[in-house]
């Protein structure tokens, strides 16, 4: 009875051992071995019968530690996860993983009962289904692309090489376009400072030119001023007047021309002496202004006929 | 007969182009509006692109501001449509790998001058150089008045140069020109040392003179003024303020007005006149004048000469290829000189 005690304790140790640490499948066989055999042989037999509840009973009761088993087998997943990984398995990983979540617990019943044969069966059909699966979806993936191959490490220098000749690629695209642009925005300056010399010095050229025009329209300007172009009577008085100034210009431009430094400015102040006359001719006469149009629509009759030809032509 | 019939039928149909015709004479002078197209016609990089629109502005309003060319139009095409338009100038932009040109043509004979621009900013980049750039509404409403500057010297390319420029706006009839009008100027400079063409684009402020900064800017904004920091109203017109520098310096640059110009410059009262750059810049250099549009002889060459009289200065000769074995034909150039200066008789 001692003895029997003595190994019941035993028993009893071992099994609050194994429940305590979760020991590897091994040790659960042999457990389960101890605790199965100790009873008679009449009994076995009557577990015999009862076999399969025992079986869910011990799958129950292993399901429960199996949680804390998992914490023991995570290196095998990790391994798995990298040869996943490896394998770019990515999208269809979860699924896999799902299927493949079934497949510890069958492999620790099949090593449980190795003597029933029954755990080989289960992995026979349920194991071999996952694998399968999984290896389908393996080899379902499409890497054709890839001219390196899963493989990388395998590569490693062809990934430098190609690397380094994009690399170059880029430099040299990049070089091809800064020259472009460097011919496309030559002489062209963005001015750093609103006012430089020069540009002061131009500046004063160009106001001098308009307080000229200015002074010369206002000088021009104020002598007919209350007069109305419109009437008879003052467009004579401001022909005269014109007359008068042209004159008056004709005189002074000998002047101007032989100080001539600023050509432009000569000639907007002849401009003047030149236009009233021509103006006055044009609008005096109206006979010439005929003549223009005369001129002008004849040009168009040519053109007009020019192009109806062509459109009969068409 | 029947046909006859149609060709008058066309004939009238046509008719309003020469009513436009005659819309291109300035109906108080009855002076001949000048009428310009800027293209290209090739494929331009951005900037030169936007040099192209600066220029379309400037040459506005009588410019076709929104003309598309096309990789296959000829310079045929433009001329064509020149005619009915009463366009009478075109300026050319051409980019090649060294250098970057402006041709301008008178059309629809020539003569072509064609520059070289050695440097050039683009209106965005002056405004972008300002303090307060400058636009108001109208200010491309009206052309603006040309000033020429250095050209006086005897040489004949450059007095063609000068009408071709004089020619190119609208001129001002002084006895009835509206000094509203003169909202901007372009400055053409030519330096005889360096024999580049500096080319500016302003435009034209008048402020009243003797007025205190404050009152003008009073009249000028139409807002209430900041009045907290005054014991009285009279303190507002009588305290000075402080005044711009450049205020008391410029007595040469003041006008009287015949007539009032806008709330501010009253008729008789002393204005001041202000410039500020609205850009394209341009510095470029007189290398080719042209017989023809854009062919026949060669009046003028820049490089040719350069040769010749060893000129004093120094420009690199960026190779332009073409040029080369296009040597004179003498008599054909002194004939044209003497045609041009006829024509500038004429102008004056």
């Amino acid at each position: 009875m001692s003895t029997g005690e003595e190994g019941h304790m035993a028993v009893a140790e071992r099994g609050t051992r194994k429940r305590r640490v979760g020991t590897k499948n091994g040790g659960k066989s042999k457990k389960k071995k101890l605790k199965t055999r100790p009873p008679s042989s009449d009994r076995f037999k009557l577990t015999m019968k009862d076999k399969k509840i025992f079986q869910k009973r011990a799958r129950d009761y292993n399901s429960d530690e199996d949680d804390e088993d998992e914490s023991t087998k995570p290196p095998e997943v990790t391994i798995r996860e990298k040869i996943f990984s490896d394998a770019n398995m990515g999208p269809n990983y979860d699924e896999i993983e799902d299927e493949e979540g079934s497949d510890p617990e069958d492999n620790s019943d099949g090593e449980d009962h190795g003597e029933i044969q029954s755990g080989i069966t289960r992995f026979a059909t349920d194991g071999c289904n996952a694998f399968r699966t999984a290896f389908k979806a393996i080899m379902k993936k499409t890497k054709g692309d890839d001219t390196l191959g899963p493989v990388l490490s395998a590569h490693k220098h062809l990934i430098a090489q190609k690397l380094a000749e994009e690399e170059a690629e880029k430099k040299a695209k990049g070089q091809a376009r800064k020259a472009k642009h460097l011919v496309a925005e030559k002489g062209h300056v963005k001015p750093a400072s609103y006012l430089d010399s020069h540009e002061k010095i131009l500046i004063g050229v160009a106001t001098k030119g308009v307080v000229k025009l200015f002074n010369a329209v206002n000088k021009a300007q104020h002598a007919q001023k209350g007069l109305n172009a419109s009437r008879s009577k003052d467009a004579k008085v401001l022909k005269k007047r014109r007359k008068e100034a042209f004159f008056s210009e004709l005189g002074k431009t000998s002047k101007t021309d032989s100080k001539a430094q600023n050509s432009s400015n000569s000639h907007e102040d002849e401009a003047p002496a030149w236009a009233p006359l021509r103006d006055n001719y044009m609008l005096a006469n109206p006979k010439l202004k005929d003549w223009d149009k005369k001129q002008e629509t004849s040009e168009g009759d040519d053109f007009a006929a020019m192009s109806g030809d062509e459109s009969y032509e068409d | 007969m029947a046909r006859f019939k149609n060709n008058k039928k066309g004939r009238v149909a046509v008719k309003p182009i020469v009513k436009k015709n005659q819309g291109n004479v300035d109906h108080v002078t009855g002076d001949k509006i000048p009428k310009s197209f800027v293209f290209s016609r090739m494929k331009l990089p951005g900037s030169v692109k936007q040099l192209q629109m600066d220029l379309r502005k400037l040459m506005l309003p009588y410019t076709a501001l929104s003309l598309k060319e096309k990789k296959r139009n000829t310079l045929r095409d433009f001329l064509n449509v020149s005619g009915p338009m009463g366009v009478t100038h075109f300026l050319m932009l051409s980019k090649t790998a060294s250098a970057l040109s402006l041709r301008v043509a008178r059309t629809p004979q020539g003569p072509t001058l064609t520059f070289k621009i050695h440097q050039y900013s683009l209106a965005s980049d002056i405004a972008q150089s300002q303090l307060r750039p400058r636009c108001p509404q109208d200010l491309f409403k009206t052309p603006p008045l040309i000033v020429l500057s250095g050209f006086g010297t005897q040489e004949l390319h450059l007095k063609l140069a000068t009408i071709m420029f004089q020619n190119i706006f609208p001129s001002i009839d002084i006895n009835t020109v509206k000094l509203s009008t003169c909202q901007r100027l372009v400055l053409l400079n030519y330096n005889k040392d360096t024999k580049l063409i500096d080319f500016r684009h302003y435009s034209i402020r008048l402020q009243p003179v003797g007025v205190s900064r404050r009152i003008r800017k009073f009249v000028q904004n139409h807002q209430v003024p900041d009045l907290r920091n005054l014991q009285d109203v009279s303190d507002f017109v009588t305290k000075a303020g402080y005044g711009s520098e450049s205020e008391g310096d410029e007595e040469a640059a003041t006008v009287t007005l015949s007539s009032d110009l806008g709330r501010v410059n009253r008729s008789s009262t002393k204005s001041a006149v202000k410039l500020q750059e609205i850009g394209p810049r341009m510095t470029m250099q007189l290398v080719k004048v042209e017989e023809g549009l854009c062919s026949g002889g060669i009046i003028f060459s820049e490089y040719e000469n350069v040769d010749e009289k060893n000129a004093k200065s120094n420009h690199e000769e960026d190779g332009d290829d073409s040029e080369e074995g296009e040597e004179g034909d003498n008599s054909e150039e002194e004939g044209e000189e003497d045609g041009e200066d006829m024509d500038e008789d004429l102008e004056d």
